[in-house]
């Protein structure tokens, strides 16, 4: 198995979705290259243990359908089929950590069996949420004899902060992580209607960490297809 | 008094969890076990009237039924549903287990510092051998939660983060059934029991 030791780069995309402007930074760390053969799947879960906030699950399914591509040698497994099928081992308190404690699950036969059915290659954890940061201005909407309508503007930045974790389920080792950092200002203004431009900021985060993810997954000649 | 009458129950919210639940993967226990659960268990509804709180109706004894008789029915060669406890019990069960539900709290996203619903259930287990005598005491402690979601009700993302918290209780009793020393040494027992007939089977 090739290494790249400390493979790092950043890749930066802005981009002005319904005139909402976000930024988002992609950094990538690789330690094999993409080994998803024909048979094989990629399951993306969200780590829910923390107390203070919670993997969204849009985020998970959003990456998920961008992430599947079959035609491209890409099967995702859907988050809550395989955390069904593998009830209780991924719940937010019984899923594994770290690598190791994997090993020791994949020691309960039936577990192991389920994993092979499903053709399981990687694990992609995915941690972080998407949350908003700062908000400004203000709306006042106003009904009268003459009619109704809305004065006034407002404004608030969003923020997500992601970082994905693959695990090569057959090698039993860490293959890489990617990283999604987005921001993005949303304004409202007023004009006897509102008229949001809405910032996309977790859906840009979504497809930049699915594109990354394509990349990362893949073996290097069908990468580019 | 029609709008007065509205205006007082503006603030009632009614939640019912009636929850579907994945039949635990992993080896089963060679035991016969029977499961009582009481209708207090079954119809179990927790109601909250605060001064500081909106008016809360959650019932959660459908869901807690349906979680309970999956995930202990996964976990045992043989279950058996019983209808009443202590009185009629059929012979060859190793072993009755008898949950109770001792607490429920909840936060919602307003009360504090993190956007999300917060659920806690506590469940008191009990396990009693064949001629009645206590095996084994243990609680059962569960948490779920739920971020907050545009246009989602707060009855729903509730009802949402009570799903969750009954998946941990289920993972929690599956994973930590072995880890009660009583039950270790109980299932020891059993193990050693099966082991020594199977010699004489084999002589």
């Amino acid at each position: 198995m090739v290494k790249f030791l400390g493979t790092l780069f950043s890749i930066s995309m802005l981009a002005a979705l319904n005139s909402g402007c976000t930024t988002v930074v992609i950094d990538e760390y690789r330690r094999s290259t993409g080994e998803l053969a024909v048979g094989d799947s990629v399951v993306i879960l969200g780590r829910r243990h923390s107390s203070d906030y919670e993997t969204e699950p849009d985020l998970i399914d959003c990456v998920g359908k961008t992430l599947n591509n079959p035609k491209a040698g890409v099967v995702v497994i859907p988050e809550q089929q395989f955390v069904d099928a593998l009830y209780p081992w991924f719940e937010p308190r019984t899923a594994p950590m770290h690598i190791k404690s994997l090993s020791k699950l994949m020691d309960i036969p039936d577990v192991r069996d389920r994993m092979e059915k499903y053709g399981i290659k990687y694990i992609v954890w995915i941690d972080g949420s998407t949350e908003t940061t700062s908000s400004a201005g203000s709306i006042g909407c106003s009904i009268g004899t003459a009619g109704a309508g809305c004065f006034g503007f407002g404004t608030w930045d969003k923020e997500s902060d992601y970082e994905a974790s693959v695990w090569d389920f057959r090698d039993q080792e860490l293959s890489g992580k990617i990283s999604a950092d987005a921001q993005g200002t949303s304004y409202m203004p007023a004009i006897v209607v509102p008229i949001p431009l809405i910032a996309r900021v977790q859906n840009n985060a979504c497809k930049g960490m699915a594109a990354q993810l394509q990349e990362f997954l893949l073996p290097p000649q069908s990468a580019s297809r | 008094m029609v709008i007065l009458t509205g205006l007082l129950t503006a603030c009632a919210h009614t939640v019912s969890v009636d929850g579907k639940f994945p039949a635990p993967v992993g080896t089963q226990h060679p035991l016969t076990v029977g499961i009582f659960l009481s209708d207090d268990f079954r119809k179990f509804s927790y109601s909250e009237n605060r001064d500081d709180r909106d008016e809360w109706n959650i019932n959660t004894g459908r869901a807690q039924k349906n979680l309970f008789e999956t995930v202990l029915g996964s976990m045992f060669k043989e279950t058996v549903n019983l209808s009443q406890y202590p009185s009629d019990l059929p012979q060859g069960v190793d072993l009755v287990i008898v949950p109770e539900v001792r607490e429920l709290q909840f936060t919602m996203p307003r009360e504090t510092r993190v956007n999300i619903f917060e659920v806690w259930i506590k469940y008191d287990m009990h396990a009693y051998n064949q001629q009645g005598e206590s095996v084994a005491d243990w609680v059962i402690t569960a948490y779920g939660k739920t971020p907050t979601a545009f246009l989602k009700s707060q009855e729903a993302a509730l009802a949402q983060a009570i799903n969750v918290a009954l998946r941990d209780a289920g993972a929690t009793l599956y994973t930590g059934f072995e880890r009660v020393p009583e039950l270790q040494a109980f299932l020891a027992g059993k193990q050693r029991a099966l082991s020594m007939k199977q010699t004489e089977t084999d002589e």
